[in-house]
């Protein structure tokens, strides 16, 4: 195998490394958005409660999450297959990161915006979905993208629940081919033509959001 | 079969046996990270053509994930006749892995510094050296002991990755377990029990540090 | 050098350029030693550029400054030395915040003047005494008022013994309330003979102490007078404008 060959062999396991991707955002966005939102709001033992949740999520080792949660949902009787519950762990993972930087957002913004929009005589919920999230989200995007990355670099993990990801397509081409030059490099390098231009998005997002003309026209 | 407590609770003294290999592996990573690190954000921080190729290795290494380095370490070393231990592959791929953010830790802890201190240092005579070692250093390590702290927690949670390379860190004791006795779910609990316990403890005392930093003014 | 009152500063025909902005322009000044110059101006007029070209803090691109007889920028160790004679004091303090009141005192002592541990932190304590601050030697900077901090800038800027002090806006960043605590320690100072060249738009301390008082715009000194001319009826309409805009508050 010329070591073209060998990138595009990696390369075949970009749609499972794309989908386990895809379908950990399904869990992470709206863990995210609900979690982070609901630590904002959230008094006392509520709180005490979703912040267990998050932390659970956010401050496991998450390669030893994905074997448990792997090896343990059987045991208790929950059959899943390897690709939802890699989507699962490695997007609540994401999740309970983002949601921090939700409440975050939301703590950062000036009380006066909340105090205005209750001036104007919004509810609650109005003032949260229309004055609060949009700004938060805007500010927090550049954060957002960076944890996309870790997502991204994060399935590499699958290769180890048997999902065929591009890390498992190099282990797969490992066995035929003694050329680990080639191909480690060029399963860095996939990984690097992917996830390379989401950093680079960000980095215009971080740029457009810190010059304070650009706000005002809104995102 | 259900989840055996009695079994979870005997596998904890041999996986919790291994605590000690985390931690100095954690431990021994997160200084080879910082002084790649801070090697290459001062590199970067010089400029020119040296400058921008490092800025570009450390863009490379924020885009690659731990697991595919510790790969290429493992697979491509021996490649070139270099034989090392598993463990020091593995100290090597998460200090070159994690030396990307903490180059960035240092920029920020840098670029915290006000202008007008090396402006004063330089105002007072000092000479570039000890503008560096009496001013900007210090203020340095004020502005990156919380996030290197956070950094170490990341670290000591991407040690388990290491089991991949058959170094006998927690994760690998409880699979040592698990493929004698065939029960996976028990000690793979256990060890992400230790682990998170660990994380919550020492993230606990990041914040304290923290606090105490930023009431000294 | 021994008889007649020696030239602090020369400054002949200086310009400097941000990019295409032109910052000072055509600058000539002179300093006798004693002397105390107050230069204001609006914002953006290059006053404080040119006080910072004074101590070498900024390069220029035309024109020569002479400090204490050395031309600056021809020689890195004799430009160095001549920095040596001066102190500075900011605008927003610049007080290391890591190290207690006395060590910002004793840094340079220490570390340039070679003084020993003990020297240095006697020298020191009279410098802070003179800024009527000594019972503040062992905090830091973090626990003490805008006021305090900045007599302690200009308690740090004194202990290298300089022979001329430049102050840029030392108290645009304090709350009125603490103005005079340091215009008192600067008129002290003017009042022990020490040279001073100070940005300032405090016309109060200008007429008290000042012989010299320069208006700057443009990046160009518009007009230059004595003091008493200058608060006078004579003077260039545009500086008088100025005047007229600071007087009034």
């Amino acid at each position: 195998m010329s070591p073209f060959d060998i990138w595009l062999g990696i390369l075949q396991g970009l749609g499972t490394t794309a989908s386990v991707t895809a379908y950990g955002l399904v869990f992470a966005v709206p863990f995210a958005l609900v979690f982070g939102v609901a630590q904002y709001l959230a008094r006392g033992v509520a709180r005490l409660l979703i912040t267990g949740v998050i932390e659970f999520w956010r401050s496991s080792a998450v390669i030893i999450l994905l074997f448990v949660f792997y090896y343990v949902l059987p045991v208790v009787g929950i059959t899943l297959s390897a690709l939802t519950v890699s989507a699962m762990v490695l997007g609540l993972n994401a999740g309970g990161y983002a949601s921090q930087a939700v409440r975050a957002g939301l703590q950062a913004l000036p009380s006066g915006q909340k105090e205005a929009g209750a001036a104007l005589g919004l509810s609650r919920p109005a003032i949260l979905l229309l004055i609060e999230l949009p700004q938060a989200l805007v500010a927090m995007s550049p954060t957002f993208v960076n944890t996309l990355i870790q997502l991204v670099k994060a399935t590499a993990l699958v290769s180890l629940v048997t999902l065929t990801d591009m890390t498992f397509r190099a282990k797969e081409i490992a066995q035929v081919e003694y050329n680990p030059v080639a191909i480690y490099t060029s399963l860095l390098l996939a990984f690097f033509v992917v996830c390379y231009p989401i950093a680079l998005a960000g980095r215009w997002l971080e740029a457009r959001i810190a010059s304070p003309g650009s706000r005002a026209g809104g995102i | 079969m259900g989840f055996d407590l009695a079994f979870a609770a005997s596998s904890l003294p041999t996986i919790l046996g291994a605590i000690g290999t985390t931690l100095t592996v954690a431990l021994v990573s997160c200084i080879g990270a910082a002084a790649i690190g801070f090697l290459f954000e001062m590199v970067r921080r010089a400029g020119g053509i040296a400058g921008l190729t490092v800025g570009f290795v450390i863009d490379f290494i924020r885009s690659t994930p731990v697991l595919a380095w510790l790969y290429f370490l493992y697979f491509v070393l021996p490649f070139y006749g270099v034989r090392l231990g598993s463990m020091t592959v593995g100290v090597m791929g998460l200090s070159l892995y994690y030396s990307g953010y903490l180059a960035e830790v240092f920029k920020a802890g840098i670029d915290a510094i006000p202008k007008g201190q090396p402006e004063a240092a330089r105002a007072l005579s000092l000479r570039r050296r000890d503008a560096v070692i009496y001013v900007i250093v210090p203020q340095m390590l004020r502005n990156i002991a919380a996030p290197l702290g956070n950094y170490f927690v990341s670290i000591l949670k991407a040690t388990p990755y290491l089991a991949v390379l058959a170094v006998p860190e927690m994760l690998g004791r409880a699979f040592d377990i698990a493929s004698e006795t065939y029960r996976y779910a028990e000690p793979l609990s256990v060890a992400a029990f230790i682990f998170l316990a660990l994380a919550l403890v020492i993230s606990q005392g990041v914040k304290q540090l923290e606090r105490w930093l930023l009431a000294r003014g | 050098m021994l008889a007649q009152p020696e030239t602090m500063v020369g400054i002949e025909g200086l310009n400097k350029w941000f990019g295409a902005l032109h910052v000072l322009n055509g600058i000539d000044l002179d300093v006798a030693s004693g002397a105390r110059v107050v230069v204001c101006g609006p914002s953006g007029s290059g006053k404080s550029t040119l006080i910072r070209c004074i101590n070498g803090l900024e390069s220029y691109q035309e024109g020569t400054l002479r400090l204490a007889g050395t031309t600056l920028g021809l020689n890195a160790r004799e430009t160095a030395a001549a920095r040596r004679q001066t102190g500075m004091v900011f605008q927003s303090f610049n007080l290391f915040p890591h190290l207690t009141v006395l060590s910002n005192c004793t840094l340079a002592l220490r570390r340039v003047a070679g003084r020993s541990r003990s020297e240095a932190e006697d020298i020191a304590m009279a410098h802070l005494e003179r800024v009527r601050i000594p019972e503040k030697a062992r905090s830091y900077p973090g626990q003490l008022s805008g006021g305090q901090q900045q007599r302690v800038a200009i308690a740090r800027a004194l202990c290298l013994n300089p022979r001329i002090m430049l102050f840029d806006e030392p108290t645009s960043a304090l709350d009125p309330e603490m103005i005079k605590e340091v215009l008192d320690v600067m008129v002290a100072l003017a009042r022990d003979g020490m040279t001073m060249v100070c940005v300032t738009h405090e016309m109060g301390f200008a007429r008290e102490v000042a012989d010299q008082v320069v208006f700057m715009d443009g990046g160009r000194i518009l007009d230059r007078a004595p003091a008493c001319d200058f608060f006078g009826a004579s003077g260039h309409p545009r500086s008088r404008l100025f005047l007229e805009t600071i007087l009034k508050h």
